[in-house]
């Protein structure tokens, strides 16, 4: 992901002629500090606009003197406003000449983005992201309306946007889709949330720019860009919470080299040890976590060229609760009625067996390379995900994983951005490839395979006064060679896909005030091989999978709208949503059960339907004392239907409302940007669910408070203090798999403190 | 090092990451460790050197074909001598784990519920390092003539961060195995 910095060069007017004032500049990327074309400055609450010219350059005139905020965007780019004072002259010189006019340079970062315009997106950067790192990535996520967790306790988590997740949604880490073993609901995402600088994530489908399994949407975590300047900085986290007396440290360093312009360096690393989980009223036995990552970049880059290099390695050994440890159906059903665990443990730091010890390393080039207004990019990965997951059971666990999974891939995309056409239409033309392969060891669960992708796109969009449309096409095609075994001779099989990707979407910006955008999108996923072939007891979940052979790919058709308004102390926005997913992929229950040497277990078969996922998210802030006391609310509504069986599907996120209360200081003597934060969840029960369909009903609703507490020392200290589950509150989730063996974990109070340097 | 050298370095770099992508292994059968497939029980009615055995048997593991289990007959008033044995049948040669539970002892618990309680008694007859039962040997006494059911479970209990849980109940840890057998009491 390429981060890009305008330097907008703002030619201030002063006129007595009330009217007759002119902002004028010009507009480059930061990055490579090349003129930026066709870039579109809108003067917000006027009709008057202008468009930089082949030099970057732009001049917008006839304006009233005032405050106003510009708005500069160009596709690729995320959309950056400044603000500009045009400020009233004593002289009364009607003939404005450059020299004449006062300049001010406004400095505005801005992310060269890879999502579409029209589709909502929401990231979380800064301050918002520094107050939620040290828990996994989909801790922090879940701040973001419409994101919630797919929770295996509390240390294993997986986003889910607009109630999909694992295979349905797409995590790009650093520009690389993330290629670990998705499908699974106990893996979660192998990345170190302290690389990222900023996490977005895209609602709804987006098959045409990112390929096959974006359905629900996309997560994109991104780095920084690499310093500037050969100047050493850096920054160090810390983290400690009083839950599971866990402690994460995190240190970055980065810099130029001296006499080398345009070369540029940094590395990262993160270490964090936590012990068992405390619920309300009890230790959760082995749920604790270790975990050692680290990364490194380096790259050049000038106006014409730039290249990458960018290495990171994840590991992590994370303790599987033994109460969850089950057996046999009449295992959980016990648990199950006993209402808590059998053996209660004390706090221990020791990780023992069920355990997964889980590896990821990313090897990632990118090369730029523009040629006049036109820009090639091309990015290269390379990852390898080593999953090893003990069991229990007998002497040989104690040295070889019950289960091993290790999948390589390769991935390579090509993109190919045109110059603005007639000064309003951008686009950029793609080619991406991926190869793939798995070796499984252990419990048959899924086959050794092999897959390879190749994909095509195309998207242009236009942008004219208040109206920006997009439109795009992608085709895919994917060969899956499963090396599956009958008893010790092979038995290879073929299977081959093929997918068109469409979206079309459109952006409004009636009024100041008022924007509004909509899209229709698709995406694709075509069968992951455990829907396929799978065939044995899912342990923990006590149910016989089954998969089919026969599956088709599934295809979303996604309809997503957002309407935003933002005036002066008042910012709504109102985002609504329905998926059809043609050939939803899901477990069915069957009415036999299959009888195992371990007792009878309920017999689950993956079959396709269709799907719909209809949804409203509500966003809303009101400043009620200016600049001191603010209110948001989010709500997040979700109906999810089986269109064919006419009912409701399982494992849906239950309906959500959170309300928080902030109250701001400037400063008190060194202490800066003071801010205390009461916040409130009220999540429903989900009682949308199909009949029989689970051991137990959902979890009743829970009410959470939170408090946080913050702000800057010194300017280059930033801390907070936290407490989730404030009042200790005992309560069970519906998409947390503990939630049959436990309660969820209490209160917990956390410090962070980051010192920049 | 000058400049060129280091950008000549960074090419290398990425052209090998690219070269080292074609070393691959073959594919091969996954192989579960610890698969019961066959669950044995052994009654030597005392005063006696004659065994009758009934199998509780799936080779093929979870799914496929279903399991074949043996129907227990057993003569009303006796006393009998119950060994459990617990194969994998689906190896050769057979993986006898009967041996592994013994040498993990203070770990494991066999279970013998009788369905009704009246159809027969059980009564544990060896011990482990602890003083527990363990259940692979035990003595069971028949009365009337009835029908029912034997569960025999065997739970797994290992130690939880480092203590025992084994305790001679069936409540901790989990099942290794849960079958059922017919039973029939008859003079």
């Amino acid at each position: 992901m390429w981060l890009g910095l305008f330097t907008v060069d703002v030619l201030l007017a002063q006129s007595p002629q009330a009217c007759d004032c002119l902002i004028k500049g010009t507009v480059k990327d930061r990055e490579t500090g090349q003129a930026i074309v066709g870039a579109i400055l809108i003067v917000e609450g006027t009709n008057r606009n202008g468009i930089t010219d082949a030099e970057g350059r732009y001049k917008i005139d006839k304006l009233c003197q005032g405050n106003y905020t510009i708005e500069c965007k160009i596709i690729g780019y995320k959309t950056v406003k400044a603000s500009v004072s045009l400020v009233h002259s004593a002289e009364e010189d009607i003939n404005l000449t450059e020299e004449e006019v006062h300049l001010q340079d406004v400095e505005i970062t801005a992310h060269r983005v890879q999502s579409s315009l029209s589709q909502k997106t929401i990231s979380l950067e800064g301050k918002a992201l520094e107050q939620n790192q040290g828990q996994t990535l989909g801790d922090a996520l879940k701040v973001l309306n419409g994101v919630t967790l797919l929770q295996t306790g509390a240390s294993i988590a997986k986003p889910v946007i607009h109630g999909l997740h694992s295979n349905r949604i797409l995590i790009m880490n650093n520009g690389i889709r993330q290629e670990g073993q998705q499908w699974g609901s106990e893996h979660a995402p192998e990345i170190d949330p302290f690389v990222a600088k900023r996490v977005t994530v895209v609602q709804g489908a987006s098959g045409v720019r990112y390929g096959s399994d974006a359905i629900g949407g996309v997560i994109l975590v991104e780095p920084d860009e690499l310093p500037k300047h050969s100047k050493i900085s850096g920054e160090a986290n810390m983290a400690a919470f009083s839950n599971g007396r866990m402690g994460v440290i995190s240190g970055t360093l980065q810099g130029g080299i001296a006499n080398w312009k345009g070369w540029a360096w940094r590395i990262q690393g993160t270490l964090k040890n936590g012990g068992n989980i405390r619920t309300p009223d009890y230790f959760l036995a082995n749920t604790g976590v270790k975990e050692h990552n680290f990364s490194l970049t380096a790259g050049y880059r000038n106006a014409k060229v730039g290249a990458e290099i960018f290495y990171s390695q994840f590991h992590t050994n994370i303790g599987i609760f033994s109460g969850s440890h089950i057996g046999s159906t009449s295992d959980l059903l016990n648990v199950i009625k006993n209402g808590e665990p059998f053996i209660k443990a004390d706090f221990e730091r020791e990780i023992e067996r069920p355990n997964q010890l889980i590896n990821h390393d990313l090897l990632k080039g990118k090369a730029f390379y523009n040629i006049g207004a036109n820009r090639l990019t091309w990015t290269f990965g390379r990852q390898f995900n080593r999953r090893a997951e003990y069991d229990l059971h007998g002497p040989q666990a104690a040295t070889k994983p019950a289960l091993l999974f290790r999948l390589t891939t390769y991935t390579s995309d090509l993109i190919f951005e045109h110059a603005p056409i007639k000064g309003a239409i951008n686009g950029q033309i793609g080619l991406s490839g991926l190869y793939q392969y798995n070796f499984t060891d252990g419990r048959p669960l899924i086959p050794d395979f092999d897959q390879t992708n190749i994909g095509m796109f195309l998207i242009e969009r236009w942008v004219r006064n208040q109206w920006e449309l997009e439109a795009g096409l992608r085709y895919d095609w994917r060969k899956l060679d499963i090396f599956k075994f009958v008893g010790s001779a092979l038995s290879p099989r073929q299977h081959q896909f093929s997918s068109w990707s469409g979206t079309l979407g459109s952006v409004w910006n009636a009024t100041e005030a008022l924007s509004m955008r909509v899209n229709l999108g698709s995406a694709w996923r075509p069968p992951s091989p455990n829907e396929l072939y799978s065939k044995g007891v899912h342990h923990g979940a006590a149910a016989y999978e089954e998969g089919n052979d026969q599956m088709q790919p599934e295809t979303a058709y996604n309809l997503i709208g957002s309407i935003d308004y933002n005036r002066k102390q008042w910012q709504v926005e109102v985002g609504v949503y329905h998926n059809l997913i043609q050939n939803y992929i899901y477990l069915k229950p069957q009415a036999e059960p299959i009888l195992t040497v371990r007792g009878a277990f309920p017999y689950f078969k993956y079959v396709q339907t269709n799907a719909s996922f209809t949804g409203v998210d509500v966003d809303t802030r009101w400043e009620i004392i200016p600049k001191k006391l603010t209110h948001t609310a989010k709500i997040s509504y979700l109906k999810a239907y089986d269109l064919q069986e006419k009912g409701y599907l399982v494992l849906i996120p239950a309906n959500r409302i959170e309300n928080t209360l902030k109250y701001n200081w400037t400063q008190v003597g060194k202490w800066e940007n003071l801010y205390l934060s009461l916040t409130h969840l009220w999540a429903a029960q989900q009682k949308r669910v199909p009949p029989n369909s689970d051991f137990v009903d959902p979890p009743a609703a829970y009410h959470l408070w939170s408090v946080l507490i913050g702000g800057d020392w010194n300017k280059s200290i930033g801390w907070s203090l936290t407490a989730q589950n404030l009042l200790d509150a005992a309560y069970r989730d519906y998409l947390n798999r503990f939630r049959y063996y436990s309660l969820e974990q209490g209160r917990n109070i956390s410090l962070r403190i980051k010192w920049n340097f | 090092m000058n400049r060129l050298h280091f950008s000549w370095a960074l090419a290398l770099v990425l052209t090998l990451a690219l070269v080292t992508s074609c070393k691959k292994e073959e594919p091969a059968p996954e192989d579960e460790n610890e698969l019961i497939t066959t669950v044995r029980l052994k009654f030597t009615e005392n005063g006696t050197t004659t065994t009758q055995t009934f199998d509780w048997k799936d080779l093929d593991g979870e799914g496929g074909s279903a399991p074949t289990i043996a129907s227990v007959g057993l003569k009303t008033n006796r006393n009998y001598k119950l060994e459990v044995e617990f194969l994998n049948e689906s190896v050769t040669p057979v993986d006898n784990i009967t041996e592994e539970i013994k040498e993990e002892a203070d770990e494991h618990l066999v279970v013998v519920i009788p369905q009704p309680a009246g159809l027969l008694t059980y009564t544990y007859d060896d011990k482990d390092s602890r003083n527990y039962p363990i259940g692979l040997t035990g003595k069971i006494v028949t009365t009337s003539a009835a029908t029912g059911t034997i569960q025999v479970q065997l739970r797994h209990q290992p130690p939880v961060g480092g203590v025992p849980v084994k305790n001679g109940t069936a409540t901790p840890g989990s099942d290794d195995a849960n079958v059922t057998f017919n039973v029939v009491v008859a003079p």
